[in-house]
């Protein structure tokens, strides 16, 4: 495959046309007998920088899938996915994966920490791949900790955090590096609604303090409510696409 | 310049590859002692294994170039084919040899140097004739060098000055029918190829426990024996015993750039006694498939526990790619964490390995409970007490050994943690 050397990305690098994330005709079809299994259906996206956008759907509707998609995860059967103005399919597993350490934030439902690392550890690991000195890491974590109410937990496992603190800690990872896009999918899918209402807060903060853009994958009315646009999937193909 | 900081670089990204490794293996404490347990009890068992068996052999060689021609034999070109005193060391030879023993190279290494004469023959009494093993020997040095003076049972070994007394076998006095005192004939071929005839007396009667020895070796002084051949002042061997076996190689390389090749012969013990050097490399060859099976379970033991490590760790590697690993630097975590284990493994099992050594190296292992009776390997008489031997290439040999096999048992596991399939290893597991 050929590959695109990337060239030093901002933040808010977009593509040409000025989006943060656009899809041309996107498909993941999975080989299945006696059909294959369309999981995504030429969805076309355009996606601006600083939007806070949730894709909603019942289960089996593609927005996961979708989601892997836009982070490279997985690599589509067809169709194209441009981010920070590179098209991922042409790019090689070593440049996607300086893609996603550079331009790329992830929240897992699962959160998804590494367990040997401290939750300070696990905040800047993605400014640890990236060369970033450690007083400046110490010094942007620490901000952020205290911005997301984690200050004062730095050294704890994630063994010993709540599922909300430990989701917290995974968004200050997903947003630590200034990434163009933080890609979530089901992040409150584990937290009670306290928990999901503070992280979100949080997330909606952030995007408008940093101008992160957000794309969440969900059926949580809550974050369906404070999404600015509501992209709804059924049988992985966009039926409405409402913006508030 | 990235917003974030600067361009990662390689190195730096190995700095955390094996900061993360380290961490793995302090982490998952439990699956790191199992794994380098396999590991350490594997390295332990090799190392005291390979001493002992170090030990044993440099018993058997000690034992076998005792009783027989030393570490190194100096002969004349094609004796050890011939066994003809027409292919001996003359007087004028003889001393060449002498000579080049004394080289500053090579005189801290012998230990001992014992001429002889020695011709096939035949004993014979009144009631019976046996095919032996005559060796003219220097009563002077003989004893220094031998053991066989050791195996007195009965008389005395010989004496300067002894003209018609002989040390010999007590198979040999059974077979013949004869006892101390007693007289017997001696036939050999002397120098000239002609049958010549010696009347003897025992001396001295020796019993090693070698039914070959004690039935085949008869020891005159080294000037009846010449005298009796026809052949003043030769010898058909200079018999040289080294300080330790291991320095064979380097004596024997130095005596052959020293000594014309058409007037001295320079053959190792390994030549001279082909037996037991075939009885070596045979129990060094068993013990390396006994080895070598152990390892491979070693290998399959820390193999399956990785594997199953990292087939628990998915979702871990799954979560290092989407921070932005590469699929070939995850892999290369797993390979480091054994190569960590593998080194911890190795300096654990070092010292467990040296430990038992030294505890066994103090008294030897016994092994005198398994035997009836006396048991001889190929001409050399078996030691019960096994004393093991501290070899530092052994060592070595086996701690690479070890290091290696836990490496290559990580190649596997690492591959497949660069195969993951990141998206699959993130799903939530309802």
């Amino acid at each position: 495959m050929k590959e695109h050397h990337l060239q030093p990305t901002t933040a808010f690098q977009v593509t040409a046309q000025g989006h943060a994330v656009r899809t041309v005709d996107l498909w993941k079809t999975y080989p299945q007998e006696p059909e294959p299994v369309h999981a995504v259906s030429g969805v076309s996206l355009e996606i601006a920088p600083g939007e806070f956008l949730a894709m909603a759907g019942p289960s089996g509707s593609g927005k996961t899938t979708l989601l892997n998609m836009l982070g490279g995860l997985t690599r589509p059967t067809r169709g194209e996915v441009w981010i920070a103005g590179h098209e991922l399919s042409q790019l090689s597993d070593k440049a996607l994966a300086r893609l996603r350490l550079e331009s790329i934030g992830f929240v897992f439902q699962a959160y998804n920490l590494l367990p040997v690392l401290t939750a300070l550890e696990n905040a800047e690991f993605s400014l640890l791949l990236r060369g970033v000195p450690k007083e400046e890491r110490r010094r942007r974590v620490t901000d952020l900790f205290r911005k997301i109410g984690m200050d004062g937990l730095e050294d704890r496992r994630p063994g010993r955090l709540s599922g909300g603190q430990q989701q917290r800690v995974a968004v200050a990872r997903a947003v630590v590096g200034k990434p163009a896009l933080v890609l979530a999918d089901e992040p409150t899918a584990n937290l009670d609604s306290h928990a999901s209402d503070d992280l979100l807060g949080v997330m909606e903060d952030l995007n408008r303090e940093l101008g992160t853009t957000f794309v969440f994958a969900t059926h949580d009315p809550r974050v369906m409510d404070r999404a600015h646009r509501l992209i709804r999937l059924v049988d992985g193909a966009v039926v409405s696409d409402e913006r508030r | 310049m990235s917003a974030a900081g600067r361009p990662p670089r390689e190195g730096l990204r190995l700095g955390i590859i094996l900061r993360l490794s380290l961490r793995n293996v302090l982490r998952y404490a439990r699956r790191s002692t199992l794994t380098a347990s396999a590991m350490v009890l594997g390295l332990g068992l090799l190392i005291f294994s390979r001493t002992l068996a170090d030990g044993a052999h440099e018993s058997w060689i000690d034992q076998g170039v005792q009783l027989g021609m030393g570490h190194v034999a100096l002969q004349a070109p094609d004796y050890q084919q011939n066994r003809s005193l027409a292919y001996r060391l003359t007087a004028s030879r003889l001393a060449t040899a002498m000579g080049a023993l004394d080289d500053p190279q090579i005189e801290p290494s012998v230990a001992m140097v014992a001429p002889r004469i020695a011709v096939s023959g035949l004993a014979s009494s009144a009631g019976s004739a046996l095919p032996v093993q005559i060796l003219g020997v220097d009563p002077d040095l003989e004893p220094a060098f031998s053991l066989l003076d050791d195996k007195l049972v009965e008389g005395r070994y010989l004496q300067r000055g002894d003209r018609l007394s002989a040390y010999v076998g007590i198979g040999l006095v059974e077979r013949l029918g004869i006892h101390l005192g007693s007289r017997f004939v001696l036939t050999a071929q002397d120098a000239d190829g002609e049958i010549q005839g010696q009347l003897v007396r025992v001396a001295g009667i020796f019993r090693t426990g070698v039914p070959d020895l004690d039935e085949g070796i008869i020891h005159l002084t080294l000037s009846t024996a010449q005298r009796w051949l026809n052949a003043p002042g030769a010898v058909t061997t200079v018999a040289v015993l080294l300080r330790s076996s291991r320095e064979t190689p380097p004596v024997i390389r130095s005596l052959e750039r020293i000594l014309p090749a058409n007037e001295v012969e320079v053959l190792s013990w390994r030549e001279v006694s082909p037996e037991l050097d075939a009885a070596v490399k045979i129990d060094d060859l068993g013990d390396w498939v006994f080895h070598s099976i152990t390892l491979a379970i070693i290998a399959l033991a820390i193999l399956n526990a990785i594997l199953m490590a990292v087939m628990n760790r998915k979702r871990e590697f799954g979560v290092l790619q989407a921070l932005g690993l590469t699929g070939g630097e995850t892999g290369v975590v797993v390979l480091l964490e054994g190569v960590m284990l593998s080194l911890l493994s190795g300096g654990l099992g070092i010292l467990l390995g040296l430990g038992v050594t030294w505890f066994f190296w103090r008294d030897g292992l016994d092994m005198s409970f398994l035997m009836d009776e006396e048991l001889t390997f190929s001409g050399t008489l078996f030691d019960p007490v096994m004393v093991p031997e501290f070899r530092l290439a052994t060592i070595l040999v086996s701690l690479a050994l070890i290091i290696t096999i836990g490496v290559l048992a990580s190649l596997y596991p690492a591959r497949q943690a660069t195969r993951i399939d990141v998206a699959e290893a993130m799903k939530f597991d309802r």
